[in-house]
């Protein structure tokens, strides 16, 4: 089996939340991967954080993961995006994503 | 796994047999040359053990056939033989053998032999297995590149492309993205335009593109409003893609008089290239179609006003997003330079020609990732303003 580093899941039990670090290139190749990054957590009254400051580029494949895992864990959880670089926050920013996530 | 084992003598048979049975082998035997060849082409073994000598021929020469046969099969044979002086070993090895245990018959040596041997077959099965799924894949991506490609030509062929103030360029690379311009005129001289980028590659992304130019070709039949057509497409987009695709876009409408609305969702900075050069922005509001339920989405439009004189331009982030050979993104600033330095030509055509060159130097020799779609507008020139 090829082992995979572009995903850490970290859970902090003592404060709900849920930490998503992805590393590299966040596009289409992560697709399975970044969905059962949070797929055990589906139903529970969590927080989550997906860290973006070791991500070097994001297509809108990536936009569509991020959208997908909203919709996965329903609107009272609450996604936090946060570390983005200049470039990909305004990628963030021009699709409206601050209108569904909050972005740090 | 089907081992092979030829012997001219009845207990090398039976021992070998045993043995390899013992190791989940299906085992036949062969006394003699020609019942080795035969059984050989009838049952395709994966391993095969030999003597140097054999029933009716000669072990060398039978390997060598046997290998022959084979054709680029991987087998490995393994000779059994009493006869192990150097010399031997090395005509064997050099007719083709994978291996040589000696007689007498040791069962630990074999079994560790044949251990070995499996694993080898197994992993080169395994390989060819893979090989063969990612050789079927990838026609099949192909296959469907190139039916995203004619299924879009298709729907691009109402579009205008004689009109001297209209010009579409796209380049595609080798994988399809689902870049999506659209533009026409409506029956009262007003001109509708939709550029897209759907999310996704290949058929995935050309799949929402059919019915949106539907949706944009009654809009220019029945002069639906911009901002229903923007809801109609968002509704419709939400019912037939999965929640992880979307479409960015611009919906613009010109009416004859020189007045623009334009809807944009997710999609970078438009230009108006002024004729003194100065350039005005259309800047996407809102999330991208196909993303917000009815009651959150927005169709709220922008207006600006244009001249004769001005271009209105539109690109997808491929083109900001096009890379030199040293890896670096052309970025907005120079793109902004390029749209205010080319579009200063009456020629619309040429223009666009302009640019289309000097972003391909630009690029120089690096591979382009994405499709990129660049689309240039100017109004109508009424007849008696002539």
């Amino acid at each position: 089996m090829m082992v995979h580093m572009s995903i850490t899941v970290n859970y902090h039990q003592a404060d709900n939340c849920v930490d998503i670090i992805i590393i590299g290139s966040f596009d289409f190749s992560l697709f399975n991967e970044f969905k059962d990054a949070y797929a055990d957590f589906i139903g529970q009254k969590l927080s989550f954080s997906v860290d973006m400051s070791q991500v070097e580029y994001l297509d809108s494949a990536a936009l569509g993961m991020l959208l997908s895992m909203k919709n996965s864990l329903g609107d009272e959880c609450e996604i936090e995006l946060k570390g983005a670089n200049d470039f990909i926050r305004n990628i963030l920013m021009i699709s409206r994503f601050d209108k569904r996530f909050t972005i740090r | 796994m089907k081992l092979l084992c030829v012997d001219s003598e009845p207990i090398y048979r039976e021992i070998v047999s045993v043995c390899a049975k013992g190791h989940g082998l299906d085992v036949k035997t062969a006394t003699t040359f020609q019942e080795a060849i035969d059984l050989f082409e009838d049952w395709e073994p994966d391993l095969v053990t030999l003597d140097v000598l054999v029933k009716g021929g000669n072990g060398l020469v039978l390997i060598r056939e046997l290998k022959l046969k084979a054709n680029g099969r991987f087998v490995p044979m393994i000779f059994l033989s009493s006869q192990s002086s150097d010399s031997t070993m090395e005509k064997c090895f050099s007719a083709g053998a994978d291996d040589f245990l000696p007689k007498p018959f040791q069962e630990a040596l074999f079994n560790t032999r044949i251990e070995s041997h499996k694993r080898q077959i197994m992993l080169v099965q395994e390989m060819s297995q893979k090989n063969r799924e990612l050789v079927y894949y990838k026609a099949m991506i192909e296959r469907e590149h190139k039916m995203a490609h004619q299924v879009l030509d298709h729907v691009l062929i109402r579009c205008e492309n004689t009109d001297h103030n209209v010009a579409v360029t796209r380049l595609s690379a080798a994988s399809f993205n689902g870049d999506l311009a659209l533009v026409n005129s409506r029956s009262d001289g007003a001109r509708l335009i939709f550029v897209g980028d759907f999310t996704g590659h290949g058929l995935s992304a050309s799949i929402g593109a059919l019915p949106v130019a539907q949706a944009f070709f009654d809009a220019v039949d029945d002069h639906i409003e911009i901002s229903k057509l923007a809801s109609h497409i968002n509704r419709m987009l939400i019912s037939i893609l999965p929640d992880y695709m979307f479409c960015a876009a611009y919906i613009v409408l010109i009416k004859p008089g020189g007045h623009l609305f334009f809807w944009g969702g997710g999609m970078p900075k438009a230009y108006i290239r002024r004729q003194d050069g100065r350039l005005d922005y259309l800047q996407s509001m809102h999330m991208p179609l196909g993303i917000l339920g009815p009651s959150e989405f927005d169709n709220t439009l922008g207006e600006f006003s244009i001249a004769a004189e001005d271009t209105l331009v539109i690109a997808t982030d491929g083109v900001s997003e096009l890379k030199n050979e040293a890896g670096e993104m052309l970025g907005a600033e120079s793109l902004e330079a390029l749209v205010s330095a080319c579009y200063a030509n009456a020629d619309l055509n040429q223009a666009q020609e302009d640019l289309k060159n000097k972003l391909s130097q630009y690029q120089g020799h690096s591979e382009q990732i994405d499709d990129i779609t660049f689309v240039a507008v100017r109004k109508k020139v009424t007849e008696n303003k002539r």
